[in-house]
């Protein structure tokens, strides 16, 4: 049997005019912690749909465990975990209600269903509050029984679409934890987010979207050498910085000049302790003041920069 | 199995719902307590109670022959001791004191006896007019007093005209009659008296008035009229329930938790079918409950347990068809909650649900009652509630499955392909 776990070929998805999937190609090992990073819309929500056999592909397939998503959608569904971006809980039962009704959507009974809630209650680290209405719930509790559900069938793949988005620090973080430690115990994670620190803190692969495409594919340090060595300098201004941009680009060891909103600017360089005393000295000859700075090492912020201009949170 | 889950799951969560225990149960049964109250209230046994009428006499006649007096006897009907609840009787000096006493709402009715009533009884081509006046804004007590004394005078009319028939084939015979025309108006009102004995012992030989067979001869008419109002209401707001469980599948989808559903090993067609079975058992509680309920609080009786039970399985595929028909045209529960409220009132007021206490509805209006499975419910019911044996029900509850299953089959192929 082959070791990838996911594997998806020329996979396209239409709605209407708009492509929201074009011809992604990618393989999943098992075991594998593999990260989706792109900004909202970049079709990761569209390509995790297909995987889960919700939506049907315009063009192309993907096997999930050697099972074709379009031709053996029951066995796919048998085998996977879905944990949605919005918690999909249904709020006026208990939490344990909750995972009794989801196990048993995935065939599981009696006994040993009721064993596999306990089970994880303790993971999710809500057995104390397993009686309690979910819609009474903080937003990192949510989200925990919204994992759990994913759990109950120990599934060979977990989906986990932007499972931290708009949760406390703490729930993140537990978040986070609970994603290695599955990892750890054998499930390969297919997991999607805009947040390029999860994707540099989880993942063993992770491919970064745009408008729909793979535009780039690797382990974190092979897509950190896209980019080179080169330092991400963020800038807050002051003032109309439309002329400046000009003679920063014209800067030698600058390959790279964004805006971000009004009064940011970032720029790619060689090296930012050698050239911020020039960002500086044209500033002041432009009559911009500069509010505040930050230079930040190669990270998968700067490829995604260097690679389409714009910043991942745009 | 997994459909049962399904659709436990819904029931569980919609039975949690207060809105929805208050919609399922507590409103058709308020609002048809309220009705009821409005028209007149409830009495211990269950029948109306109507508010004691004040009546003043004015009793001016002369008398006849031998001493008799019909006035005596018109005032005697009057102050029977069975009427005492429903009218107190005081009399007066003249006709003019009796009005007064009406305009000065010292009284709510005159009757006001002419001098030559007596005459008028005795002789068979005489006449005299028994005068009426009431307060022009009441309508029952009046009514009630003019019913008794028409029983009065028909019983001297009835006396009169026995005795003018014998004393004219008597005479044809060319035999005296004066005697025996004496003895027969005597036996007439021997007759009457007896007649009268009997309706107070509840024993009624000439006309027997039974209720229909199936329907229990310890209902009483008030539980009969607020019968009809609670079939109304129930099945307004079991047609209302229905859309509103219904509505779970447009809330699901907009929960998330219908697309995660989907991504299960569970099959669409048992996703949805767990959801329409949910909304058929909730129907069934609810209905019986309901009729248990108003049985219990109104002493409705619902007609024979066959009967009920083919009326019950009509009205629940009927309204569970209606209700998933109507949320499939929905997109989201900002759009239930007006779609609801104006399809669920408009197809029960040309159902009928509306109107159920109101006799003899124009024709044209009955007719379009029939055009809505809401219509083909109060009819399946009406006929149920007046003891219709389950013969009778068959082609009502035939309609009503059709109605559930064309309904029925819309709604979901909608959902099926929205959902494909």
């Amino acid at each position: 049997m082959s070791s990838q776990a996911i594997s998806i070929r020329d996979l396209h998805k239409h709605f209407g005019d708009i492509h929201a999937v074009q011809g992604i190609s990618l393989d999943v090992q098992q075991g594998e912690i593999f990260s989706l990073l792109g900004p909202n819309g970049a079709g990761k929500t569209t390509a995790i749909s297909i995987l889960s056999c919700l939506l049907e592909p315009t063009q192309g397939d993907a096997l999930v465990m050697g099972h074709s998503v379009t031709r053996e959608s029951a066995a796919v569904r048998a085998v996977i975990g879905v944990v949605p971006q919005d918690v999909a809980l249904y709020p006026d039962l208990t939490a344990r209600e909750n995972l009794l009704f989801w196990g048993k959507m995935y065939g599981l009974r009696g006994r040993p269903l009721a064993a596999r809630v306990d089970e994880v209650l303790e993971t999710i680290g809500l057995t104390d509050r397993q009686k309690g209405r979910v819609d009474t719930f903080s937003g990192g509790m949510k989200r925990r029984v919204n994992i759990g559900v994913a759990l109950l069938h120990r599934p060979q793949v977990i989906y986990m679409d932007e499972p931290t988005v708009g949760i406390d620090p703490q729930s993140r973080r537990n978040i986070l934890d609970s994603v290695k430690e599955l990892n750890r115990q054998g499930m390969t994670v297919l997991y999607t987010t805009h947040y390029m620190e999860e994707a540099e803190e989880l993942s063993d692969y992770i491919a970064i979207m745009d408008h729909g495409k793979v535009i780039a594919y690797g382990t974190h340090p092979e897509l950190v050498r896209i980019v080179g060595e080169q330092d991400r300098i963020t800038l807050t201004t002051s003032g109309d910085y439309d002329g400046l941009l000009d003679r920063w680009r014209r800067l030698d060891g600058v390959s790279r000049v964004s805006t971000e909103g009004e009064d940011t600017v970032t720029l790619l360089a060689t090296d930012g302790n050698i050239i911020l005393p020039r960002v500086f000295e044209e500033a002041t000859r432009a009559g911009v003041r500069i509010a505040s700075v930050q230079v930040q090492e190669p990270n998968l912020e700067a490829v995604f920069l260097h690679l389409t201009g714009r910043a991942l949170r745009d | 199995m997994k459909l049962l889950d399904i659709a436990l799951k819904d029931m569980t969560r919609h039975f949690r719902s207060a809105f929805g225990l208050v919609m399922m149960f507590v409103a058709p049964l308020l609002v048809t307590g309220l009705i009821a109250l409005a028209f007149g209230g409830l009495a211990g046994d269950g029948g109306f109670s109507l508010p004691q009428t004040r009546v003043v006499v004015a009793d001016q006649d002369e008398g006849g022959d031998a001493g008799f007096r019909a006035g005596g006897l018109l005032l005697d009907a009057m102050n029977d001791p069975d009427m005492a609840s429903y009218m107190v009787v005081s009399t007066a000096a003249d006709p003019a004191a009796a009005r007064q006493a009406v305009e000065l709402r010292e009284a709510d009715v005159a009757v006001i006896i002419p001098p030559d009533l007596s005459a008028a009884v005795t002789t068979h081509d005489g006449s005299a007019v028994v005068e009426i006046v009431h307060d022009p804004t009441l309508t029952l007590g009046p009514g009630l007093v003019k019913a008794v004394v028409d029983g009065v005078v028909d019983a001297f009319n009835g006396a009169r005209i026995a005795t003018h028939v014998t004393a004219a084939q008597l005479a044809e015979q060319g035999l005296p009659g004066d005697r025996v025309v004496g003895q027969v108006a005597m036996r007439y009102a021997e007759w009457v008296q007896a007649q009268g004995a009997e309706r107070d012992r509840g024993e009624y030989a000439a006309i027997a008035i039974q209720p229909p067979p199936g329907v229990a001869d310890d209902v009483s008419l008030g539980a009969r009229i607020i019968g009809t109002i609670a079939v109304g209401m129930v099945l307004f707001f079991v047609f209302f329930t229905a859309a509103s469980t219904a509505e779970s599948i447009v809330r699901e989808d907009e929960e998330g938790t219908l697309a995660r559903l989907f991504t299960t090993p569970t099959s669409r067609s048992t996703i949805l079918a767990g959801k329409l079975l949910a909304v058929g058992l909730t129907l069934i509680v609810q209905t019986i409950v309901l009729i248990l309920l108003a049985r219990l609080i109104f002493g409705i009786s619902w007609g024979r347990p066959l009967a009920v039970t083919m009326v019950l399985l009509g009205t629940i595929v009927a309204a569970a068809g209606f209700g998933v028909c109507v949320m499939s045209f929905v997109q989201n529960t900002r759009q239930s909650g007006p779609v609801m409220g104006g399809v669920l009132t408009v197809s029960a007021m040309l159902g009928g649900l509306m109107t159920t206490g109101i006799p003899n509805l124009p024709a044209a209006l009955t007719t379009v009652t029939l055009f809505t499975p809401h219509g083909w419910a109060l009819h399946a019911w009406k006929l149920a509630m007046e003891g219709a044996a389950a013969g009778a029900l068959v082609a009502p509850l035939l309609v009503l499955l059709g109605y559930g299953a064309a309904l029925f089959g819309v709604g979901v192929i909608r959902f099926r392909r929205r959902f494909a």
